[in-house]
């Protein structure tokens, strides 16, 4: 076998393979798709949260030459997420609603027309007749009329996670801190919103969706099942795919309805370009949650127990395929964070209302859960007079405590969290930001505060603690394909899926140093479930480990077949040989005897020249399976200047480091880290999704619902502690853990800077500033 | 209806409805697919191209409104000899796209602003480009490649 590559391109950030396609306005994405005879699509959808389908009229468009699609011509697919959890209630979803509707754009009909205006025009020509019914908005409100008639309070999913004596904790405790926590309704918003298009040969029975998915293979898995087709009929292809962040994880009754239209006009593509009115309406959102918090203390600051209620609010339909429980049991097992906890009691449900369903959102509950733990240290260390910073050092788990079993019985194997801290707190210079806060204080002058926020983000899950709520699949692997071509160059056809992490890049990466070639003679091809065996797609920071892991695992079996063909050729031992930039050398030579592509040739095309016993050819696939995951140690620290006149907030310094494991391109990396703090920034100061008492949304567009821009973000300083994980590449994953911080840290520095708890997010200017007014007419 | 127009220095005629948006008769008419529709209200910057040199949003613009006008979309800006333009070199350089889609209206703001802000400094940058929405980088990529292209711009060669 071959030893260390002398050169390689792990570790560099080399130029990106996506970015010459995209910056030059080339990119591929599914709405760039022009296909001859293709016919266009639009989605009615109803315009009242719930109420009774007391008419359906489709005679006027159709009078136009218009083909309508309805409620009744889908009527017996169903999509319905699936889960052992013993409390879970099982709930449908139509692809168009029939019977009744369940929240305010939720598709109730679909018009095919020659163009997008046309299909438009057909949608206002449709007549559907409403009975309305009494509309649930808030999850933490009894409803008056159920949303689904199997769950007449509403709680699909509901389960306590308990660990020791939490009462007689509580009785013994000196500080106890009691909270309740509302988080707001925001959601991942791609700029690219969602596309489809989907056409079906009716000859061989086959179906093809361009589909700007995250899990290609997992739609084609869906669709193939919901149509009754062999999964081998089925093509599902992610070209480039602009922004996913979860909300596309999720397979949509709008994409279900783009194949089943697709079956009924046969060799006819049918397009659907989502608009952002649609996306804002009808794509998945997530975080609106309500936390009841109790945090019993030690008098030395030392937390002894954790007592919760969370409410999740998982809007109209279970999410498919990871259900309603998404959010509130990642809330119930990752509440405690990287703290040491011994007594936990926290029941957390999800709860179904008239709005749009929930779903994954990078960092899945835990922006939410993070902030509900870290105001319980901020107010506790208020009540003990303790700084922020000391009150969460005592109780931080450290590397002499890992392998450390959290109370929701997740082993967290990292430990490096005050490491990170430290780094922060000097990166951040934190005595001056102390010192310039008193001197502040004394001169009277704009308060500043400071919020601090430690995370561990769960990446790469295997088999033994995958993602998702026990549902019928198991998410922990992926394959990968990797072909030396007779030119010796590569071309690896992996399972992962990029919608903006530079997959093709860092794949390429990894084979190439795998196998011994450069980088620029690797090819990755992705987003095809024709040309991949299998990937789950993206999702919980999973790819550089997994999908990472494949290729790693796959470049390595071809380098051994290889190098075993280059033995047989030159008539050496195959210890002795090196492969290097793709020349095969002997150890202890100067120079190399034979190139990759001299012995590739041999493989396909000169049979005469293969040594006795092997194969023609240079492939391998291989699966990879990390088993467990890796915890991925993060800490945000950020000092803020409030404007006491308008509560308005300017974000001085921001600070992330977090423990990326081995960074395998640092550039990706770090805007990995930078995006992600963005979105959680957007989150905790800006964006609200808000529906009025009667279920409308009342931030249908980019004017209201605000999402950051240049101008809002600040300046970042990313900082790293590098210790290698327990898998193959030593990576951790680093997609998710930026989105942690934000809220915390934001709500803290303003508790910090003028002593008032924010419960409920966004900080808002005018949330702080009632806050601040209430103070004042307290004191 | 007739719309005689100039896409990317070379003479195009579309004939469309009144009620198409320049946008869509870029894409869909002319196979311009480089622009991108992120919002189709005007907020989030993604379609902006140059109109008579100025940036404008081509999804809140009639391509009749184009009508004898000079438009540069992201495919006009490499050179004829397929060299990248410096604010794209840069944009690759300092990781200032992830997935890419809003990066057309990202280079056809950032290419306007270096013409008109040669010097421009990271605050005038942020400011600038407030009008286009990344949901990726989180900007520091972006300011760092407006910044970058500015300052190879102003160093004489």
């Amino acid at each position: 076998m071959s030893g260390e590559p002398t050169t390689g391109s792990l570790g560099r950030s080399v130029r990106r393979k996506e970015d010459q396609r995209l910056v030059t306005g080339h990119g591929r994405f599914v709405t760039d798709l022009e296909l001859p005879r293709m016919r266009h699509v639009a989605f009615l959808r109803s315009p009242v949260a719930h109420a009774r389908i007391t008419g359906v009229d489709t005679s006027e468009a159709v009078g136009t030459g218009v083909r309508v699609f309805t409620g009744a011509d889908f009527a017996d697919v169903e999509l319905r997420a699936q889960s052992a959890l013993p409390s879970y209630v099982e709930t449908g979803q139509p692809v168009f609603a029939h019977g009744k509707v369940r929240f305010a754009g939720e598709p109730v009909a679909a018009v095919v027309a020659a163009d997008r205006y046309r299909a438009e025009d057909g949608c206002e020509l449709v007549e559907i007749d409403y009975d309305p019914l009494p509309p649930t908005v808030c999850a933490w409100e009894p409803p008056e009329e159920p949303v689904h008639a199997e769950a007449p309070d509403n709680v699909l999913l509901e389960r306590t996670f308990t660990a020791g004596e939490v009462d007689e904790t509580f009785a013994g405790a000196a500080v106890v801190v009691e909270r309740d926590l509302v988080t707001n309704r925001h959601s991942g918003n791609p700029m690219e919103c969602r596309a489809g298009v989907a056409v079906w040969d009716a000859a061989d029975r086959r179906l093809t969706f361009w589909n700007g998915t995250q899990v290609p293979h997992i739609v084609r898995n869906m669709i193939a099942e919901l149509m009754d087709l062999p999964e081998g009929n089925v093509r599902v292809i992610a070209p480039d795919v602009g922004g996913g962040f979860g909300v596309k994880a999720v397979l949509y009754p709008e994409d279900v309805a783009l194949c089943l239209m697709a079956r009924a006009m046969p060799g006819v593509p049918l397009k659907w370009t989502e608009d952002r009115a649609e996306h804002l309406l009808a794509a998945t959102h997530a975080r609106d949650h309500r936390y009841r918090m109790r945090a019993a203390f030690d008098g030395d600051g030392t937390l002894l127990g954790i007592d919760a209620d969370v409410t999740c609010n998982v809007g109209a339909y279970s999410v498919y395929p990871w259900t309603a429980g998404i959010e509130p049991l990642m809330a119930g097992g990752l509440l405690s964070g990287p703290y040491r906890l011994a007594h936990y009691r926290a029941t957390v449900r999800g709860v179904a209302t008239n709005t749009a369903p929930s779903g994954p959102y990078r960092g899945v509950a835990r922006p939410a859960s993070v902030y509900a733990m870290e105001a319980m240290f901020d107010s506790a260390a208020a009540r003990l007079g303790l700084d922020a910073v000391e009150i969460r050092r005592r109780n931080v788990i450290m590397p002499e405590d890992v392998p450390y079993k959290m109370p929701s019985r997740l082993v967290d194997d990292s430990g490096h969290y005050a490491e990170c801290l430290d780094k922060a707190l000097d990166l951040i210079d934190y005595p001056s930001v102390r010192a310039e806060q008193e001197r502040r204080r004394a001169a009277g002058e704009a308060p500043i505060g400071i919020g601090v926020a430690l995370y561990n983000e769960l990446t790469g899950l295997g088999r033994a603690a995958s993602a998702g709520p026990r549902m019928p699949f198991r998410t922990g692997h992926d394959a990968c394909t990797v072909r030396i071509n007779a030119d010796g160059r590569v071309t690896v056809f992996s399972g992962v899926t990029s919608q903006g992490q530079g997959l093709e890049t860092t794949v390429a990466q990894i084979v190439a140093d795998g196998i011994g070639v450069t980088y620029d003679d690797v090819d990755v091809r992705i987003g095809d479930t024709d040309a991949s065996l299998w990937g789950f797609g993206a999702f919980s920071s999973r790819q550089a480990v997994i999908g990472g892991g494949a290729a790693h695992r796959t470049a390595q079996a071809v380098q051994a077949k290889l190098l075993d063909l280059a033995a047989g050729l030159l008539e050496a031992s195959v210890d002795d040989l090196r492969v290097v930039d793709g020349r095969i050398s002997v150890v202890g030579e100067a120079e190399p005897r034979i190139s990759v592509a001299e012995v590739a040739r041999v493989a396909y095309l000169e049979s005469h020249r293969l040594p006795e016993g092997i194969e023609p050819g240079l492939e391998a696939t291989r699966f990879y399976d990390p088993i467990r995951g890796a915890f991925a140690a993060g800490a945000q620290v950020a000092a803020v200047e409030v404007d006491r006149t308008t509560g308005e907030l300017t974000i001085l310094s921001y600070v992330c480091v977090e423990d990326a494991g081995r960074a395998m391109h640092p550039q990706i990396v770090d805007g990995q880290i930078a995006g992600s703090i963005a979105q959680g920034i957007g989150g905790a100061l800006y964006e609200h999704l808000v529906y009025d008492t009667d279920g409308n949304l009342s931030t249908g567009t980019l004017l209201d619902y605000l999402m950051p821009t240049s101008a809002e973000i600040p300046e970042m300083v990313i900082g790293h502690v590098s210790r290698p994980a327990a898998n193959p590449l030593g990576v951790r994953g680093v997609g998710e853990g930026g989105t942690l911080g934000p809220n915390a840290v934001l709500a803290g520095a303003v508790h910090d800077a003028l002593g008032i708890e924010i419960d409920t997010l966004p900080v808002s200017p005018s949330r702080v500033w009632e806050a601040l007014h209430a103070q004042e007419v307290r004191a | 209806m007739d719309v005689h127009l100039i896409v990317n220095g070379e003479r195009a005629h579309v004939d469309v409805e009144p009620r198409r948006t320049l946008a869509d008769a870029l894409r869909e008419d002319l196979g311009l697919t480089g622009t991108h529709l992120g919002c189709e209200h005007g907020v989030c910057g993604a379609c902006t191209v140059l109109v008579d040199g100025a940036p404008a949003r081509a999804c809140l613009m009639f391509a009749v409104q184009a009508d004898g006008a000079e438009v540069t979309t992201v495919e006009g800006l490499q050179d004829g000899d397929g060299a990248l333009h410096p604010l794209q070199e840069a944009f690759v350089a300092h990781h200032g796209l992830q997935c890419g889609f809003c990066t057309p209206g990202m280079l056809m703001t950032a290419a306007h602003l270096l013409d008109t802000h040669p010097g421009a400094d990271r605050e005038t940058i942020r400011a600038e480009m407030a009008g286009n929405i990344c949901r990726c980088t989180g900007y520091q990529g972006i300011v760092d490649a407006v910044e970058a292209a500015g300052n190879a711009r102003d160093t004489p060669a």
